[in-house]
């Protein structure tokens, strides 16, 4: 067991080093001179500006060659130095933007998974209990057609919707908190984008769980049906749904993506998708590392908590 | 093959009419059975062909030039002149729309083709000689698979587009030849080659582990026996099965990469202007929202409905093309 999660671990931490390389060779390569790129931007820009180029260039690090820069940024990414913002908020460390924005996204997925888990599970199991009769079949087109749907197109039909239609709310604008009517909006988009995961496992896996032997053993003991779904059906069909995790993650990085994007959340998704339009280094290498990490992090959790749920794998 | 393959065992069905001799029927044709009972995979199906249609003869119907500007007819409403009205700057939305599918159908049709190409090679290969390269690669295609599909296609996207511009500013100052000044192609060429990297390494473990399981099967032990080459093998057996799965997996990423390209473009880091696309045409409408709401309904609504018919499409063919399934 020890040594099975031993092999997990070196497998995500190569694959964890290997995207950071492969990112950074990007960024190295790729992205443009953000030091030059400054001085475009900006107006008083003229050819004796050379040499403070340079230094900025130093002051940055930008000078050394490819593998002495990206050797230098693990050293002091390890170290909590994760760098200082080139052009988005100039100068702040991006550990500091990265702490201010992570949380606000984090609070929308957890929220957002809470509800979708809840709501996927349940309806996961309704579909598979009345399997083939018609709230079987109308949970299961309801789901394949929201799952077509992508969030920015969901979004701001709902907004045309709910604000100019029906005059429900406001424009949500910003953040004001997970408990503001505001993050309602956003909580329940993102959620409908990880709903189908969830339903879709919980359903297959319960089709499975129903024929199996020893809940015809509860069912002729006379044990209630709640009590059958409950505590004997309930557990088997969990575990796999934790095994969704990692697409779960994906569904919830990409939603906030788009939501923060629309609605103006300073969260994570909204870091990215302005650290990419500035062509700002840093911002994007702490993109791709907590991107990187919540995925391989949610993935080796599975890889843990799936022989404990599971007594059958552990026994391998 | 397919007799071999679809042939159920004689005792349990013997009295099914149906499956009796003169009613025989090909593996396709139970498929195509199965495909058409399920209405809403029918409607999947033309909606998609209508969508492909118009992408291809789109511009020749387009009533106006999609980047044609008449500041004095902004923000119209539908009328006999503008089937659709007309954006902030007085362009045709109806046009712009019908420009906007040839860009999500050119970018579906190429990524899914390099990606295909891309994953049955590596997926065959892998399958077949197995080893440390089958190893490597799938670990490969499982850390592509891990990581959010979006945020690597901006990351290709927004990195590889400033050297290749750079690239061909100094092609054009050696050769001044006026193709490297026009780089509007550049953003399908971008778009799509990033949407490719991405969806190569679905394919690939689908087209790998059909490769394996369908060499486990005792038809093709009996082709072996019976001193069948892995030429004859692959191109009589493996292939023909392992079709349907794959025509699944081919509609679902085509209807990915529409998605993706719209997103991107929604996010002004896909298709830029003046190209047209419907994510960004969905962006630019963001922008009076509140005023004008049809210049939002009408890109979403379509890829909406485009969406779905994907869905659809690709569910209803997953179900009819089972041939394990019982219909």
């Amino acid at each position: 067991m020890a040594s099975f999660l031993f092999i997990r671990l070196m497998r995500w931490s190569v694959g964890l080093l290997l995207i950071l390389f492969v990112t950074y060779a990007m960024m190295f390569y790729g992205a443009g001179d953000p030091i030059r790129m400054m001085f475009i931007q900006g107006e008083d820009f003229d050819s004796e500006d050379v040499v403070v180029m340079q230094a900025l260039r130093k002051k940055y690090g930008l000078d050394e060659p490819f593998l002495v820069q990206f050797s230098n940024y693990l050293t002091n990414l390890a170290q909590g130095d994760w760098g200082r913002s080139i052009r988005l908020q100039v100068d702040r460390p991006v550990l500091e933007i990265v702490e201010f924005r992570l949380p606000i996204s984090m609070q929308l997925g957890f929220a957002a998974t809470v509800i979708g888990a809840v709501a996927g599970i349940a309806l996961g199991i309704f579909a598979a209990l009345f399997h083939n009769r018609w709230l079987d079949r109308l949970i299961v087109s309801t789901v394949l057609f929201i799952n077509g749907i992508p969030t920015f197109v969901i979004l701001p039909v709902l907004l045309l919707l709910l604000v100019l239609q029906l005059k429900l709310i406001d424009v949500p604008y910003g953040w004001n908190g997970l408990l503001h009517v505001d993050a309602v909006l956003p909580v329940s988009v993102i959620s409908i984008g990880i709903l189908p995961i969830v339903v879709r496992q919980t359903r297959s896996a319960m089709l499975e769980v129903k024929s199996q032997l020893y809940v015809r053993t509860a069912r002729a003991k006379g044990v209630p049906e709640s009590r059958i779904i409950l505590r004997h059906m309930l557990r088997p069909v969990l575990t796999p749904v934790v095994t969704t995790l990692g697409l779960i993650m994906i569904g919830l990085i990409n939603g906030s993506l788009f939501v923060e994007y629309i609605l103006n959340i300073p969260g994570f998704g909204l870091l990215t998708i302005e650290g990419i339009k500035k062509v700002d280094y840093p911002i994007i290498m702490a993109v791709a590392v907590v991107g990187t990490l919540i995925i391989f992090v949610s993935n080796f959790m599975v890889d843990i908590v799936y022989p404990i749920l599971d007594p059958r794998v552990r026994a391998q | 093959m397919s007799a071999a393959a679809t042939q159920p065992r004689r005792s349990r069905v013997i009295d099914d009419k149906s499956l009796s001799l003169e009613h025989h029927r090909s593996l396709w044709q139970d498929a195509s059975r199965r495909f058409r009972k399920n209405w809403l995979a029918v409607a999947g199906l033309f909606i998609v062909g209508v969508f492909l249609v118009l992408a291809v003869v789109g511009p020749h119907i387009a009533p106006y030039d999609f980047l044609e500007q008449n500041i004095v007819n902004s923000f119209q409403g539908p009328s006999a002149a503008h089937f659709l009205g007309t954006d902030d700057l007085g362009r045709d939305v109806f046009s712009r729309m019908l420009h906007g599918a040839r860009t999500a159908a050119l970018v579906a049709f190429l990524s899914t083709t390099i990606s295909l190409a891309i994953g049955i090679l590596v997926g065959a290969w892998s399958g077949i000689h197995g080893g440390r390269t089958d190893e490597l690669l799938m670990w490969i295609s499982d850390l592509i698979q891990a990581m959010p599909g979006l945020l690597l296609v901006i990351l290709i996207n927004t990195t590889l587009r400033r050297p290749i511009i750079n690239w061909f500013d100094t092609l054009y100052e050696q050769t001044k030849n006026p193709f490297y000044l026009n780089t509007l192609w550049l953003d399908y060429v971008l778009v799509f080659s990033a949407l490719a990297l991405i969806a190569w390494p679905g394919l690939a473990r689908l087209v790998r582990g059909q490769v394996l399981s369908i060499n486990e099967e005792d038809y093709v032990l009996a082709a072996r026996a019976l001193g069948g080459s892995q030429w004859h093998i692959m191109l009589r057996h493996v292939v023909p099965n392992a079709l349907g799965p794959l025509v699944v997996a081919v509609t679902a990423s085509m209807g990915g990469a529409v998605t993706m390209e719209a997103g991107l473009s929604f996010l002004g880091i896909g298709v830029q202007p003046p190209n047209a696309s419907w994510g960004s045409i969905l962006e630019e409408g963001r922008r009076y929202w509140q005023i004008f709401p049809h210049l939002i309904l009408i890109p979403a609504v379509t890829i909406g409905v485009i969406q779905v018919a994907f869905v659809f499409l690709g569910d209803g063919l997953n179900d009819a093309l089972d041939p394990r399934r019982n219909s």
